[in-house]
């Protein structure tokens, strides 16, 4: 109504307004009061109502509007811009909402439903009291069993069960107050019905020993029975929350009528669970279930002091909450608007992440939790109890908005210490236990208003970590500085429960066959079920063992699910995940896990999975470790010879050259400023860690693995006008300065060897930066050097713009780009990637690694995943690689300047281990819209000044479609100026999809970490096979068994007897050969880490005959006639066979046949 | 059934690889463009032009392809027409031709230009050569080449039909593993010979930059002014003006920007809410804009939700 009379208000105003707003200025101060008065007017309007109450706007988006936005329109939209992230996130919002409330077309069915629900269950026949065992052999035969809990009745008890007609039945729950959210995976909604037990059913002793429940467990059976006999379209199903079978409720779900009836609810989604409920004049007394108390009496151990049962009594306690629980959050709801719509973002956000209902694995704890997160929010909105100095957060109060209070939430979860700090609802009476007595017995204590039950009992303090780890991955999110990415997705809309991407190590463990190491009785009384028993057993016993080394230990299952009626226990759960979520560095190998890895071990079928941090020992499983390294006949050879081998015995050899190099400024003309490594062998982010080859070494490794890669660094000397301004003088002189220093060097260190390389075989251009010093140290570590002329730039810069002596006289540029120009931009793309982008690259990543211990790992995993799956280097660069693998550490770049000392500054989404950081990059290539570019902060923020005054890159063709920008490198192409192309860039789109589906399986226990890195080869065109035995990196193939343990470690081994030559790879010369040749033929792939196979796919298009052209740029062959008359069309067409025997011919020696695939 | 004998005016020429497949060559005689100049290094009459030679053919495998048709004086590869052509250029076929032709002699004619420049100078001194071993040259596949043969009548007799195709010779450049091999050491010449040819390089570099100060009739400092007796205004001079001296050049940043140097822009005469007016229109953009981004923004949040983005699960 409100809204009708609205619009009308508007309707009468607006044209009033159109008409004045032309004629004077003065006229406007009375239009600003005006639009005061709508806005006083617009108050009235509840707010919850004013996202809709925005009449609808005519113009077309994007144009300008003609008319001022009126009162109400203008705070609406400052409500959302104030109120809420921005004002698009306010619209997501509300768009978000109405997806996942029930539809309210379908609830009068369920209302029917209800009522004869509501009559069947007043009319149920009272059952005479009996014996327990009795009652229940009389149901069993109508096929439903009692389920009662332990300690289970025994013939000689001396107590009766019995029914009577329920004295209440409420709906309870989030149902009627309308808060209900749909649950994760299609899962139902809760319609709870609360059947309150009358109360002369019970005496003041069924606390003890599980009477009540058993007297419960019958009263639901007989419940169930008489449901099951009604007319009632519904199947009826046991149902225990936590699997604990004190907990068991009745579920009702409605059956596919075939007649349209009337109350048939299937369409609603819903279900209906009956709670039995305690009223609140039971005569059992409350005092006697505070968590102190113990209400298990066991036989034989009268003697001993009763040890607390606070699990037992709380889950007793929980029969008297329904109703007190309803009332309470409808007071919430009516004190505070946006209760509603705060809880359902905060569930939506709990639900994503798995802590609720779900078919995938779900954190323990969460999955009946429901009254839970309401809680939470009331005890944001109205305190907590203790008042005055204790409190550290004051009450929210009811004018926050939604969002405002779901961050409320997410930051009272982040902040708070659940495993130290009690949380108390604030009560009008004061609570009925004391708070010492909560904590002593709890883990985590979070009691509600009502002071009845601490909501948290029985929850894992690990899940509660996670719970606290997730909330501060949102607000990180949400804080997040860049305005450009979107956080709503990822906050609410993204399904965030993947394991490989959310813990750093994960452990699979079958409970079916487990024992806990020191079974209690009374513990397992306690908790429940001897399976609920063990797993929080193990719990406690890997926190014990981790410590703080793990900011989160939760358990992972299945939520429980229904049972036919006939089954009395719930069934365990047959396996558990547990994970260790982001282990810090370990110091000590600690004994406990020790002797707890030998239990895992004892499990009857093993399914373990740990990824465990390297750091701690006990717990690796290799796999992803296996296929960064070498082989380890090779890796025996370099232990035995006792080289330093590794990053950290290339850096040293790297300190020790530029020392070297520095030395010699006698004999240079110009001394030395600055030496910069560019390598990825001295960034460690190499897939293999370096290894010298010295003569000594030489000769006991087999000739296909004494590949030595070579690493470039860049000398930069003094400045100096002497050098000539002419770019091939440059280049000349370049030489000049090698041979200086070769001969210096030879002469200053004994058994140094260096030479120069005047070329690097391919370009002819002289004016390209191609020579280079090779230097190999008597270790056996080889390094190549580039010398840095700054003079270039410009140089290069005017050769192609072309400017003439006489600059002021504008030529066309309409002139043709000769071969010089082509040359020129070349040698300048090739100056600005070595010598400007590479070494600050190679000081941003060295500082990464540094700062995050997990990242290089990442790094070499990814380098490495890439490169058996044929895209790396031909490509993708190694550079482009380390950006992308960057972004997921750097996150927005904020604090990579801080002090490295300060651990705090660690952000909660920083992968902790190199499998995370791998999966985080797999799920993101795996739907990265590449079109919309990626910004990665490497550099921090120092750099920034640099960028504007950094010479564009030339813009000339480039096939790569990555944008990789950073703040030096705005375009983005810098490393991805050759590719990968759109056809490369989807193949790695649908390899990462293949991956993360594989890497998926972890949670089933099915993951094969090598299938990961084994290549499919079936859709290359052909395959160019290679004779492994002269390929010098055979042994870093990923089957490397098969290289170093097989057929070639024994061959002769003096049959080349030549010197080491650093960086000689025929494999890759010829690969980069048949690329360049070839490169609008086919598309030819390879793994460079030793593989023995070139795959290619030909151009589609050449397939068809064209017509004849002088540059066709293919090899090609006329095209038969197919009828002799015809007339001659000089169409022709790619001849495969020909360009195979040729590149059979170019790689003679090296290949060993080609196989053409159809 | 059979592969026609010529292609767009090109007679085809079958080689086979081995037994098992044939790779063809496109071949038709030289025909040089008007406006090339009388001095040809690709004379009429006895330049054949061969298109899609094998991508790793050497001077020597095509001299002796040819062999049985007449001596061949000298082979020209075009690797650079590529280049002085766009490739998607839909002009007539023969017109491309001619183009690529055209564009394969240039860089031909001007091959040493700076040798040549210098053959009347006194005592160039002469660059010592690097080492060079006999290596093929990669080149992309499909490309041109044009065969210049001693005598005229060898062309005939080299487009002539074949019976069979010829077999591709081969020459004793080194191919595949050996090749890689020899380039490697190729690329490592002796310490020594680096040297003398750094060094030769550069005297020969200072030699040319003595001549060309030489040959230059402008001195530094001084105007240029040409036989006219028009002074040339060019950038140079002290106090931004011309070389010289006289009149002031245009600045190097108006030259590229069109605007001269910005001087501190005056306070401006009014407060910008000095009228009631202002201020008021000044509040309703601001209003107006505000709605125009809530709209924009609605619109967005429509968009996606007509792509169902707002179904979390």
């Amino acid at each position: 109504m409100a809204l009708n009379l609205k619009r009308k208000h508007d309707g009468a105003a607006e044209p009033r307004k159109v008409a004045r707003v032309p004629q004077s200025h003065t006229v406007s101060e009375p239009e600003e009061s005006e639009n005061g008065d709508d806005e006083e007017w617009g108050g009235i309007v509840p707010p919850v109502q004013d996202r809709t109450a925005v009449p609808p706007e005519s113009s077309a988006p994007g144009t300008r509007p003609k008319k001022p936005p009126t009162g109400e329109e203008l705070r609406v939209i400052n409500d959302a811009k104030d109120l809420f992230r921005s004002s698009t996130f306010k619209l997501q919002v509300d768009a978000l909402l109405p997806n996942i409330r029930p539809k309210t077309s379908r609830i009068p069915s369920l209302d029917r439903f209800l009522q004869e629900l509501h009559g069947v269950l007043m009319d149920l026949a009272p059952v005479a009291p009996q014996h327990p065992l009795d009652a229940a052999r009389k149901l069993i035969k109508r096929g439903i069993s009692v389920p009662y809990s332990l300690p289970q009745p025994s013939e000689d008890t001396n107590w009766k069960v019995a029914f009577e007609r329920p004295s209440d039945i409420t709906l309870v729950g989030s149902w009627p107050n309308k808060i209900s959210v749909k649950g994760k995976d299609g899962s139902k909604f809760g319609v709870d019905l609360a059947i309150e037990m009358p109360s002369n059913l019970f005496q003041e002793k069924d606390y003890l020993n599980g009477r009540f429940f058993h007297k419960r467990s019958f009263y639901l059976a007989t419940l169930a029975a008489g449901v099951r006999s009604s007319n009632l379209s519904v199947e009826v199903y046991y149902e225990s929350a936590s699997n604990d079978p004190r907990l068991t409720k009745l579920v009702l779900e409605p059956r596919k009528a075939s007649d349209e009836s009337p109350n048939d609810f299937t369409k609603l989604n819903a279900r209906v669970c009956i709670i039995p409920v305690l009223s609140a004049d039971s005569p059992i007394p409350l005092h006697r279930l505070s968590p102190s108390h113990s209400n298990i009496r066991i036989s034989g151990d009268s003697d001993s002091a009763p040890v607390a049962t606070p699990l037992y009594n709380s889950a007793l306690l929980t029969a008297l909450m329904p109703k007190t629980q309803l009332l309470s959050t409808f007071a919430l709801k009516e004190h505070t608007p946006s209760f509603g719509d705060a809880l359902a973002l905060l569930r939506v956000w709990a639900n994503q992440r798995g802590y609720g209902d779900g078919t995938r694995v779900c954190v323990r704890g969460f999955d009946s939790l429901g009254p839970w997160w309401a809680a939470l929010l009331g005890l944001l909105v109205f305190g907590e109890e203790p008042k005055g100095k204790g409190a550290r957060r004051k009450p929210l109060g009811r004018g926050l908005s939604s969002y405002q209070l779901f961050r409320a939430a997410l930051d009272f979860l982040s902040r708070h210490s659940f495993e130290q700090d009690a949380a108390f609802h604030k009560a009008k009476n004061g609570h009925r236990f004391s708070p010492e007595e909560y904590k002593d017995h709890h883990q985590a204590v979070f009691v509600e208003s009502s002071s009845t039950v601490n909501l948290l009992a029985g929850i894992p303090l690990g899940s509660l970590q996670l719970l606290q780890h997730d909330a501060r991955k949102t607000l990180e999110k949400l804080n997040g500085a860049n305005v450009g990415s979107d956080p709503f997705v990822d906050v609410f809309l993204k399904e965030q429960r993947d394991l490989p991407t959310r813990f750093d190590t994960i452990i699979r463990v079958d409970i079916s066959s487990a024992k806990p190491r020191s079974p209690s009785l009374h513990s397992t009384l306690d908790i429940g079920s001897p399976a609920n028993d063990l797993i929080a057993s193990m719990a406690a016993l890997l926190q014990q063992g981790l410590r703080d080394r793990a900011k989160a230990i939760t358990i992972l299952h299945h939520s429980s699910s229904t049972r036919p009626l006939s089954q009395a226990l719930p069934t365990d759960p047959s396996q558990a995940l547990r994970l260790v979520d982001h282990g810090p560095t370990a110091d000590e190998n600690d004994t406990t896990i020790g002797e707890h890895k030998a239990e895992l071990r004892r499990f009857k079928d093993g399914r373990i999975i740990e990824n465990e941090r390297s750091q701690v020992p006990a717990m690796i499983d290799g796999g992803f470790d296996e296929v960064v390294r070498l082989p380890e006949t090779i890796s025996r050879v370099y232990t035995a010879s006792g080289a330093v081998v590794g990053f950290k015995g290339a850096m040293l050899a790297f300190d020790g050259l530029v020392k070297q190099l520095k030395a010699l400024n006698d004999e240079l003309p110009l001394s030395l400023a600055t030496v910069s490594p560019i390598s990825e062998y001295l960034r460690y982010t190499s897939v293999f860690s370096p290894v010298p080859l010295s003569d000594s070494l030489a000769p006991s490794l087999p000739q296909n693995a004494r590949y030595q890669p070579s690493m470039e660094m860049i000398l930069q000397f003094e400045k100096s006008a002497k050098w000539p301004d002419d770019l091939r003088a440059i280049q000349k002189i370049k030489l000049a300065f090698f041979e200086r220093v070769a001969s210096a060097l030879m002469t200053a260190v004994d058994g140094l060897k260096a030479t120069v390389v005047v070329g690097d075989g391919v370009s002819t251009s002289d004016i390209q930066d191609n020579s280079r010093l090779e230097i190999v140290t008597p270790e056996g570590w080889a390094f190549s050097a580039h010398i840095w002329h700054d003079r270039e730039a410009t140089l290069l810069e005017r050769l192609i713009s072309g400017k003439n002596t006489l600059p002021h006289i504008n030529v066309p540029t309409e002139k043709k780009k000769g071969k010089e120009h082509q040359e020129g931009m070349d040698a300048k793309e090739l100056y600005m990637r070595r010598f400007i982008h590479a070494p600050r690259h190679h000081r941003a990543v060295t500082a990464l690694n540094h700062r995050f211990a997990a990242y290089s790992s990442t790094v070499r995993l990814v380098k490495r995943w890439l490169a058996s799956h044929w895209v790396m280097h031909g490509h993708v660069s190694e550079e482009a690689v380390e950006i992308l693998c960057a972004s997921f550490f750097v996150g927005d770049g904020r604090d990579l300047n801080w002090d490295p000392e300060n651990h705090t500054a660690e952000r909660a989404s920083v992968p902790g281990s190199k499998e995370r950081g791998f999966a985080t990059v797999v799920e993101f290539l795996k739907d990265w819209k590449w079109e919309d570019g990626l910004f990665v902060p490497l550099y921090g923020d120092q750099s920034n000044e640099a960028s504007s005054t950094q010479p564009s890159m030339a813009t000339g063709f480039r096939a790569g479609v990555w944008r990789l920008t950073t703040e030096a490198d705005s375009e983005g192409h810098i490393w991805t100026m050759r590719g990968p192309d759109v056809m490369v860039a989807q193949r790695i789109r649908a390899l990462a999809k293949a991956t993360w589906t594989c890497l998926q399986g972890m949670e089933e226990g099915k993951l094969d970490v090598k299938s990961i890195f084994i290549h499919p080869t079936d859709d290359y065109d052909f395959l160019v096979r290679m004779d492994p035995a002269v390929l010098p990196r055979y042994a870093q193939n990923i089957e490397s068994s098969l290289a170093a343990a097989g057929r070639y470690v024994n061959l002769p081994r003096d049959d080349l007897e030549t010197d080491p030559r650093p960086g000689f790879d025929p494999a890759r010369l010829l690969y980069d050969d048949l690329q360049r040749m070839y490169a609008d033929t086919f598309k030819i792939f390879c793994d460079p880490f030793g593989g023995d196979r070139f795959g290619a796919v030909w151009d589609p298009t050449l397939k068809q005959p064209r017509s004849f052209r002088v540059l066709g740029g293919f090899s090609s062959m006329p095209v038969k006639k197919v009828k002799e008359k015809e007339k001659d069309k000089g169409l022709v067409v790619l001849n495969e066979a020909s360009i195979l025997r040729e590149v059979e011919r170019l790689g003679s020696g090296l290949v060993s046949g080609i196989t053409v695939q159809v | 059934m059979s592969l026609p004998t010529s292609v767009a005016g090109f007679t085809v020429l079958p080689i086979a690889y081995g037994s098992a497949s044939t790779h063809y060559i496109y071949a038709r005689p030289h025909a040089g463009s008007k406006k090339q100049s009388p001095a040809q290094t690709l004379p009429d009459g006895r330049t054949l032009f061969l298109v899609n030679v094998p991508p790793d053919a050497t001077d020597r495998e095509l001299v002796l392809l040819f062999k049985s048709a007449g001596t061949v004086e000298k082979v020209v590869f075009d690797f650079e027409a590529q280049e002085a052509q766009p490739e998607d250029s839909d002009e007539e076929e023969e017109e491309e031709e001619d183009a690529a032709e055209a564009a394969a002699d240039e860089p031909a004619g001007e091959a040493q230009p700076r040798k040549r420049r210098k053959l009347n100078k006194p005592t160039p001194p002469t660059v010592v050569p690097l080492p060079t071993k006999p290596l093929r040259r990669l080149r992309p596949t499909g490309r041109a080449a044009h065969l210049v043969f001693l005598d005229a009548s060898s062309l005939a007799r080299a487009l002539a039909p074949q019976p069979k195709p010829r077999p591709w010779p081969a020459s004793e450049e080194p191919v595949g593993l050996a090749h890689y091999a020899a380039q490697y050491a190729a690329l490592r010449p002796p310490l020594d010979v680096v040297r003398a040819h750094a060094d030769s390089a550069m005297e020969l570099f200072e030699f040319e930059l003595k001549q060309t100060k030489k040959a230059s009739r402008f001195r530094k400092g001084e105007a240029v002014v040409d036989e006219d007796g028009f002074t040339l205004v060019t950038r140079g001079g002290a106090y931004g003006q011309t070389l010289g001296g006289g009149v002031a050049v245009a600045s190097k940043q108006f030259q590229e920007t069109g605007e001269t140097r910005t001087r501190k822009k005056k306070a401006p005469q009014q407060k910008p809410g000095f009228y009631a007016f202002q201020k008021a229109e000044k509040q309703r953009n601001n209003l107006l804009e505000l709605k125009k981004n809530w709209e924009l923004d609605k619109a967005k949040v429509e968009k996606l939700k007509a792509s169902r983005r707002f179904k979390p699960y």
